[in-house]
């Protein structure tokens, strides 16, 4: 029943190791490409000749960026979110779920460095751009000081909103909102937990900031 | 949702042309809001142009006015020194709304653009003149604690939509004045503010006078002395990340105690941001008092009616007001 | 951390959370986290009525769509076998029977599962879904709570059960309150509350043979989940695998097998694959319970000092058509206060919605919002302060079942929490503390909360390295369920927590409740100590046999352990390492399995916890907007066996409370049955900017009688009593008594 266009990017997969190139998924699906082109122009996909085609199979996009330093190159079905590419395709769970509509947070991820929500943003609008999951916070073992931060305090509890709160406390100090608790708390407002996790949270940012460590 | 063609045009015209031909397509800047209403079965464009490549990020200082591209994002625009020097209240308005992860997505033009919150207007299982024209209005009878008190017309029967504009940049831009840069493929069109968004009037469904296929490409802001004395005042069921029940933007140029020029706009009482024209008016050469602030307030309130559940809304606004006015000519 | 500082009582810095590193690096493995080959989407349709039949479904643009694998409704499921068949003509479910899934053509509320769509990829499965048309046929609906409030009426499960704690009660004279010195009387309404965790409910259902179901569900506890599926489909109970180790917040959505979950199970037997399936947060509000809107009515009389002579409280809430839900809303007061005339009512209102479900603090934090809004409402007539009004009216045994307590230390909770919150500057008088044109209140509200404790298991295995697996089926929400367990073993084997495995969230592993009414750690906790308590034992029968170990004629109660050893008493050294004692014996392992349950205590004691909340508000004259500013919370919960997640979870219930207070209400336009507010941006909970400080304390004192580790629970405590505490600090900043929550700006301009 199902259509070979689509066993490679719906595929799971675990993501263990993460920091080459990951071939057999390219290979995979550039096979599966056949008949778009990779080569980038200003019209990123070309024109259809009638909309037969979008009566058919969802049209297939070609897409290249680097999540968590790894440079990809898939080939998405345009509606697919940043947040289920990570999610559904790649099998980057960190990055949560929690409302698919802009207002929960828990899908925060850095896109060039800058907080954003995944949720809310296509995975072919992404094009050429450096993203960052909670996979990718830390470098290897150790911890980021704010996964450090979060434990030492107990800023989770369900651990659900936790990735999104880390990603945005992050950008929060490197945004130069960090430097009072209430403007922590304002800037830190649309990461909701309810859990109710709040000051712990707010307490591990304050940490993280007036420690000095670089983020 | 329903599959759609993707184009990421780089140049403005490309942009235009790819919208020209295709009834049914629509750019998407930021997403934040179109992504939603993609999500709920809403819109459903068969051709989706992302105009984030397009050069239209910029903030400048022209002669006379400041211009602020259509992609600038929400967050750059409040962090910018130039609005920071000049016209910090849209600075302020813009950190009012949303949140940090939303407002480094959000650009100027998709702002202006954004929906009205009304949950009618988003469950398709109720009837809804913006989204369905001729199935009436739910909310004039259902819940609207958080509906209109101005400008709905029940000239020729009951009022068509009562929802609100629900954005905090339209608010201050109204206060300020803008004019609403448009390309199409004729070539450029200016609207002033006032002009850009509608009253629901016979066509609920219309919330701007931007043509189909039309391009926002900037916002102009002309220059003005309301770098000090400004305030936006917003009133919300929690202290942040929500939409406002009312917000103010007031904007004062005050010549000693004596109030030379009076800025003033409501959010979240009307389709469109509600500019006090006649209560600014009444400012004008007033002394800062509160005197004059009750005055103004009452005299912005004057045409206001409420339904059955936003009757609050007609003491929240003219207090609002009062205290934006008090905020922005700093006495307390 | 500042607050570890605060509580003297704190023996020793808090375990780090176990899982907390899973947590912080995204590795920590929700129910819709699982990777399959050959996974299968569902979207779930639901119906747009509130009441009625479903005519038609048209599925044909759909079932062609690209990726579609099937769409499944009443009219082509394989069947639920304990449904049994559709009689005929078809009938509507009488009240008493759980809602069956894709079983017959009734609507019984807005938002019922009618039809669900499978596909090969989550995008193509959510655009067929937008395809299928049903057709309804619309009966006359009732939705409105306080339009029918007069159909209300003694649940039939309770008029068949003559001792139902939900029958009528009287105590002395019902009608002393009529000849009360002093009479306060009020109605409160608390509308519909939804959980809303922030994990959306999930589940991955994958059917390993014809009779063989695993489940990967966010549910609250996985042995009654596998005892319901396995029921359901009438399958032997080891044939159903259920997989929940990590859950992202529930408070109660995730007691019941509800029916999403059982319509993922059908898909997966439908299209013969893994079948995932993730609620969207609109279905969030109808598919698994809420708080039930409710409405009470209180009287207190007291003498002109402040002596309760009479209470009469009224509670009636909301159910289904279908189903009872009944929750212990007016229970509290004839327990919690000291008064010899008592009597309370409770009745449930049948309406066209979906049944209700426990909500943390269940029917307690309900009641508990009436009953100390009232006695604020008694404090304020009669001039004296709330504090000293609840400490006029203890009860220093349970006056309802006239037992003693096991243990009771509300009256320290009320002088640490008065102390740090500094309640003696609070001025009596309301609308006078004002700061920054604020109007600031102090209010303040007790809090109680029955204990649970039930039958548990655990398993304890000593490996050949000194390192221990516990296990037990328990679950963990969120409060640290692991953390605690491994503290309780690390403390009871004398073994570094970080030698010290525990295992929950599976269904094969040993028995063990739900996590729900604050029983994990008195039922879990318990098990896990008595399962340490056998492997000590075990391991100085070892010891024993051990020729010259020194272990011969050792009591087992004189035993001590620490570092991994064995000791025969507290002051011999140098003992045996349990590596050692494996050793010997060529043992690769030592295994126990134990059982704790409650006994004959039960009768002898009345058991609670109990405990304060002292809250500051400012609220703003100009826009009637209310922050709380400060709250301090103070809990008599036994034993404390982590301050760290003890803290987190006080915290909690605290924030949740706050929500409740001042923002959430799950809003229905009446008309067509049917809720306004179904997201996050209309549904509001709070966040960060909502919430202060948050100090807590614990009394820390082991309640001799309730269970071996002397603890009771923490998690529904800490939310009960929030909500009045907040209303009461609003009426004494603004002078408005707000009976109706949630307390939103509109309400007090
Ligand atoms: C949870 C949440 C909370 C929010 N809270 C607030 C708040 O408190 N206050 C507030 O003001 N806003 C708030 N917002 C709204 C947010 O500001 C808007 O969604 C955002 O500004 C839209 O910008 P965008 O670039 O993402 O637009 P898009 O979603 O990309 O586009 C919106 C519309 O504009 C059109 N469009 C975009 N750019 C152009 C252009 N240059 N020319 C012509 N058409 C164009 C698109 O076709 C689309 O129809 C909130 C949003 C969310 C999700
Ligand atoms: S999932 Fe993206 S904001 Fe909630
Ligand atoms: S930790 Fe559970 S939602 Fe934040």
């Amino acid at each position: 029943m199902k259509d070979k266009n689509e066993i490679d990017a719906t595929g799971p997969r675990r993501d263990g190791d993460h920091h080459q190139e990951d071939r057999r998924l390219f290979l995979k699906q550039s096979l599966a490409m056949t008949g778009l082109t990779l080569t980038p122009f200003s019209f990123f996909n070309a024109e259809p000749d009638s909309y037969s085609v979008l009566a058919g199979n969802a049209d297939r996009v070609d897409l290249s960026l680097t999540i968590n330093g790894v440079k990809r190159r898939l080939s998405v079905d345009p509606r697919t979110t940043l947040l289920d590419l990570v999610r559904e395709q790649l099998g980057l769970t960190g990055t949560k779920k929690g409302c698919d509509l802009g207002q929960c947070g828990a899908c925060t991820v850095h896109v060039d460095g800058q907080r954003v929500l995944s949720c809310l943003s296509f995975a072919v609008m992404q094009q050429g751009r450096k993203i960052t999951t909670i996979e990718g916070l830390s470098n290897g073992a150790s911890l980021h000081p704010m996964q450090e931060a979060f434990i030492k305090h107990d800023g989770f509890q369900c651990g659900y909103c936790t990735p999104g709160q880390l990603m945005s406390a992050v950008s929060c100090i490197r945004e130069g909102h960090a430097n009072s608790e209430a403007e922590i708390r304002e800037y830190m407002s649309g990461n909701l937990c309810r859990c109710g996790a709040y000051p712990n949270i707010v307490k591990a940012i304050l940490a993280v900031k007036t420690s000095g460590q670089s983020v | 949702m329903k599959p759609f063609h993707y184009l990421r045009p780089t140049t403005v015209k490309d942009a235009i042309n790819a919208l020209a031909s295709a009834p049914n397509a629509r750019f998407i800047a930021g997403g934040t809001n179109l992504i939603d209403l993609m999500k709920r079965g809403l819109v459903a464009p068969e051709k989706l142009v992302d105009i984030n490549s397009l050069p239209l990020k910029k903030i400048e200082q022209k002669a006379g006015f400041v211009r602020i591209g259509a992609l600038a994002l929400n967050s750059s625009v409040a962090d910018h020194t130039i609005i920071a020097a000049k016209h910090p209240l849209l600075a302020q308005a813009l950190k009012a709304g949303a949140s940090g992860q939303l407002r480094n997505m959000a650009t100027m033009g998709g702002n202006l653009l954004q929906r009205t919150r009304c949950p009618y207007f988003y469950d398709t299982a109720f009837p809804c003149n913006k989204r369905n024209p001729g199935s009436g209005c739910s909310a004039l009878e259902g819940i609207n604690r958080l509906h209109a008190i101005f400008g709905f017309s029940e000239k020729t029967g009951p009022p068509t939509c009562i929802a609100v504009n629900p954005s905090d940049l339209n608010v201050a831009l109204s206060a300020l004045d803008a004019t609403v840069v448009v390309q199409n493929t004729q070539g450029e069109r200016r609207i002033p503010f006032a002009d850009f968004h509608r009253l629901p009037g016979d066509r609920p469904d219309r919330d701007t006078t931007l043509e189909a296929g039309e391009l926002i490409v900037a916002v102009d802001i002309p220059d003005a002395p309301f770098a000090r004395n400004v305030h936006y005042f917003k009133v919300r069921d929690r202290a942040s990340y929500a939409f406002g029940l009312v917000s103010v933007a007031a904007a004062l140029d005050l010549d000693n105690n004596r109030i030379k020029t009076a800025r003033l706009a409501l959010g979240g009482v009307a389709h469109k941001p509600w500019r006090l024209f006649e209560a600014e008016k009444m400012l004008v050469g007033q002394p800062v008092s509160e005197t004059a602030f009750r005055q103004a307030a009452e005299v912005a309130m004057r045409d206001a009616k409420a339904f059955e559940h936003n009757a609050y809304k007609l003491k929240l606004a003219p207090n609002s007001i009062r205290q934006a006015l008090t905020l922005a000519a700093g006495i307390s | 951390m500042a607050n570890a500082h605060q509580n003297p009582a704190e023996p020793h810095p808090s375990l780090d959370r176990v899982d907390g590193r899973l947590k912080v690096t995204g590795a920590a493995t929700y129910s819709a986290e699982y990777p399959f080959e050959n996974l299968a989407h569902a979207v779930l349709i639901t119906s747009t009525i509130a009441k009625g039949r479903i005519r038609t479904i048209d599925a044909k643009a759909a079932e062609t769509a690209p990726g579609v694998l099937a769409v499944l409704s009443h009219m082509n499921s394989p069947g639920v076998p304990a449904y049994g068949s559709v009689k005929l003509p078809a009938e509507r479910a009488p009240v008493g029977t759980a809602f069956r899934v894709f079983y017959d053509e009734f609507i019984y509320f807005s938002g019922q599962p009618v039809a669900m769509v499978v596909a090969n990829t989550p995008e193509q499965a959510r655009h067929a879904a937008s395809l299928v048309h049903v057709d309804y046929e619309s009966e006359k609906h009732q939705t409105d709570f306080e339009a029918n409030l007069s159909k209300a009426a003694v649940a039939t499960s309770v008029q068949r059960n003559k001792t139902s704690p939900f029958q009528d009660y009287d105590r002395g004279n019902p009608d002393a309150i009529y000849t009360a010195e002093v009479k306060i009387e009020a109605t409160y309404t608390i509308p519909t509350q939804h959980h809303q965790p922030l994990e959306p409910h999930a589940i991955i259902a994958v059917w390993e043979a014809d009779d063989k179901l695993t489940v990967y569900d966010k549910n609250q506890g996985v042995k009654s989940a596998q005892g319901n599926l396995a029921q359901a489909f009438k399958l032997p109970r080891e044939n159903v695998k259920v997989n929940s180790k990590f859950i992202g917040g529930a408070f109660g959505s995730g007691i019941r097998v509800w029916p999403h979950t059982v319509a993922a199970v059908l898909a997966a037997q439908k299209v013969n694959r893994p079948v995932k399936l993730v609620l969207g947060r609109e279905l969030m509000f109808t598919s698994v319970g809420y708080r039930p809107f409710t409405v009470q009515k209180i009287a207190i009389g007291a003498t002109k000092d402040g002596q309760f002579t009479a209470i009469t409280h009224e509670g009636t809430g909301q159910t289904s058509t279908y189903e009872e839900h009944l929750e212990r809303t007016i229970l509290a007061t004839r327990a919690m206060y000291v008064c010899p005339n008592v009597s309370t009512r409770y009745r449930l209102l049948n309406l066209d919605v979906n049944t209700p479900t426990w909500m943390r603090g269940p029917g307690d934090a309900t009641g508990m919002f009436a009953l100390e809004s009232a006695l604020d409402e008694l404090a304020f007539a009669l001039s004296i302060d709330p504090l000293e009004l609840r400490l006029r009216n203890h009860a220093d045994s349970d006056p309802e079942r006239h037992l003693p307590w096991s243990a009771k230390s509300l009256k320290d909770c009320y002088r640490i929490g008065a102390e740090q919150f500094g309640w003696k500057n609070r001025i009596l008088e309301p609308q006078t503390m004002k700061a920054d044109g604020m109007l600031v209140g102090y209010g303040m509200a007790s809090s109680l909360y029955g204990f649970h404790r039930h039958p548990s298991k655990a398993k304890a295995v000593l490996l050949a390295d000194g390192s221990v697996v516990v296990q037990s089926a328990t679950m963990d929400i969120g409060p640290g369920t692991g953390t605690a367990m491994t503290q309780i073993a690390a403390t009871m084997l004398g073994v570094n927590p970080k030698k010290i495995r525990f295992d929950l969230g599976d269904s094969g592993l040993p028995d063990a409740p739900g996590q729900n009414g604050s029983s994990t750690i008195p039922s879990v906790g318990s098990a896990v100590h008595a399962v340490c308590k056998a492997l000590k034992i075990k391991l100085l029968t070892l010891a024993v046999a051990i020729p010259g170990s020194g272990f011969a004629d050792v009591r087992p109660e004189d035993v001590t352990v620490k570092n991994g050893r064995l000791f025969p008493s507290a002051d011999s050294s140098p003992g045996i390492a349990y590596t050692d004692i494996l050793k010997h014996h060529k043992l690769t392992q030592v295994e126990v399995t134990e059982e704790s349950k409650p006994g004959a205590e039960r009768d002898q004691y009345s058991m609670y916890s109990f405990g304060c909340h002292f809250v500051e508000v400012h609220v703003s004259p100009v826009t009637g907007e209310v922050r709380v500013k400060r709250v301090v919370t103070c809990a008599d919960v036994g034993k404390i066996i982590n301050y760290k997640t003890a803290r987190s979870q006080s915290i909690g219930g605290v924030v949740g409370g706050i929500g409740m207070a001042l923002m959430e209400e799950s809003a229905m336009d009446h008309r067509y049955g049917r809720y306004v507010t179904t997201d996050f941006a209309s549904y509001h909970i709070p966040v960060h900017a909502d919430i202060p400080q948050i100090d807590v304390f614990f009394v820390d004192q082991p309640d001799p009688y309730v269970n071996p580790i002397g603890s009771k629970g923490l998690g529904e405590i800490a939310i009960v009593g929030v909500a009045a505490a907040v209303a009461n600090a609003v009426f004494h900043a603004t002078g408005k008594r707000i009976r109706q929550l949630p307390i939103t700006p509109d309400k007090l301009l």
